[in-house]
């Protein structure tokens, strides 16, 4: 490895411009003169980079998921579904249903014919009110993880 | 209401931090590394088709609550485990068990941890916590992970405690009970040397170990090819979150264990430890450095700098190494 690169690797970048630096962990560490060392910083910023790596992956198949339910293929459980992260048999757990039947919810027509109470399970689940499931407003719901 | 007097130290693996930091309550002092290494915590898995976040899980590290259970057994300390159905029943009787005194470790998944690091909140259900105190509504939560003691309201804690997916917590607790006066840790460190080398070169199964490693090497270097450079690039992300994120992971759990062989030398006597004490450092040295060009890559996605071939030599490198390393330990006496 070139020195440069090594240099970047070991120093802590400072803690200046680091996306994110909200919290300091405990990293273990073997250094030069071969001694196992502890030490407490930001996530340095090779690993800021694939945990952004992450989070962009996540928005772009949120957006990809959102044109969908604009353009009438899928509910916007589906929506819901994929801000949280979740996938179909994740969500069947935390609703306690089959998963046949959350993939049914997932189109527009299942969606129309949810009970109330059902709806409102949904809405808990999400963490928002049933008036929000049913009319969301997109500019709310982006991650607040990638943005610097 | 009740506040013990815990004291909140932070630790590079969740789980033998909390046991390390629990039995320090007990009086009892023993670093993290020893957990860890007692517990025999290190391991590698590579599964292609247990999917987390849309790319192949790797693991670096034992099964949830292994750590905890091995090293308390090893230890001579005696513990309670439970888990419950109910998550009332499950309150109540964390209620119990602080009233009585003791701090009590949680299994948790982490996307509805109120203070957990943004960045981290994805469906991860191995994270382990303590809880030390609890007021009307309030919990009094020392997370290894934080720099700081945190709280938790009643209803996030029944919330992350009985999160749904991979590995569910299904209100796992956990808190030792008795810790004997003299404990002998020679015949417990022998053990869980043991124990990780036969998981590492002794498994005859393709995906775990050191083998594992050399597998990963292996389907990595078709990664472009198959799944384009995007997704590549994605999987090979995933793998290096895996091994630097959450619980400092992979590479951090090489420099732990590497602590804990330099540690267990001096308690055993045994000067050869030393030696592979320090091939256990650069080998995490190397992982690091497998992680640095990695992520390099990721940023660059269309023209990385490193072939996956030659990510993929480093990791048949770092095979090469544990494989020697942990064909000797499994001749400690």
């Amino acid at each position: 490895m070139e020195d440069k690169q090594k240099e970047s690797m070991e120093e802590n970048n400072g803690e200046e411009g680091l996306l994110y630096n909200y919290n300091r962990e405990l990293f273990y560490g073997f250094d030069k003169d071969r001694k196992f060392v502890r030490k407490s910083h930001f996530q340095i910023d090779a690993n800021q980079i694939i945990i952004k790596q992450s989070w962009d992956a996540a928005e772009e198949r949120l957006e990809a998921v959102k044109e969908k339910v604009l353009s009438g293929k899928l509910s916007t459980i589906a929506f819901f579904m994929e801000k949280n992260l979740m996938e179909v048999p994740m969500l069947a757990d935390y609703m306690e249903i089959w998963k046949w039947k959350v993939r049914r919810h997932l189109t527009p027509k299942g969606f129309a014919a949810l009970k109330p109470e059902m709806l409102q399970k949904y809405a808990d689940v999400f963490g928002i009110s049933t008036e929000e499931l049913k009319n969301p407003d997109y500019s709310k719901h982006q991650y607040q993880n990638t943005t610097a | 209401m009740i506040k013990l007097d815990f004291e909140h130290r932070q630790a590079g693996h969740c789980e033998s931090g909390v046991t390390s930091n629990m039995l320090h309550y007990h009086h009892y002092e023993i670093s993290e590394p020893m957990v860890f290494g007692i517990g025999a915590g290190l391991f590698f898995s590579y599964l292609p088709f247990l999917k987390m976040q849309h790319a192949p899980t790797t693991s670096f590290r034992v099964w949830p609550g292994m750590v905890f259970e091995r090293a308390t057994k090893e230890l001579g300390v005696k513990s309670m485990v439970h888990r419950f159905k109910n998550p009332k029943d499950s309150m109540s009787k964390l209620n119990e068990v602080l009233d009585k005194g003791f701090p009590v470790g949680l299994q948790v998944g982490t996307f509805h941890l109120p203070f957990f690091p943004p960045e981290y909140r994805m469906h991860y259900n191995m994270h382990n916590l303590v809880v030390y105190g609890y007021d009307d509504k309030t919990y009094y939560i020392s997370d290894t992970l934080m720099d700081r003691l945190v709280e938790i309201s009643y209803d996030d804690l029944v919330r992350v405690r009985y999160a749904k997916g991979t590995f569910a917590p299904s209100g796992r607790m956990y808190y030792p009970t008795f810790v004997p006066k003299e404990i002998d840790l020679k015949p417990a460190i022998i053990r869980g040397i043991r124990k990780t080398a036969n998981n590492m070169v002794g498994i005859p199964f393709p995906l775990v170990g050191a083998k594992g490693i050399r597998f990963l090497s292996k389907s990595m270097r078709k990664w472009e090819k198959k799944l384009g450079p995007e997704k590549a690039s994605y999987y090979l992300g995933q793998v290096l979150r895996m091994e630097e994120e959450v619980g400092t992971a992979g590479a951090g759990f090489r420099f732990i264990y590497g602590a804990f062989l330099d540690e267990s030398a001096d308690v055993l006597k045994q000067d050869w430890l030393k030696e592979v004490a320090m091939e256990m450092g650069e080998n995490a040295n190397k992982w690091r450095e497998f992680s640095y060009m990695g992520s390099r890559n990721c940023k660059k996605r269309a023209k990385p700098d490193q072939s996956y071939d030659f990510l993929a030599d480093m990791l048949l490198d770092c095979a090469d190494r544990e494989e020697k390393i942990f064909r000797r330990l499994t001749k400690i006496k």
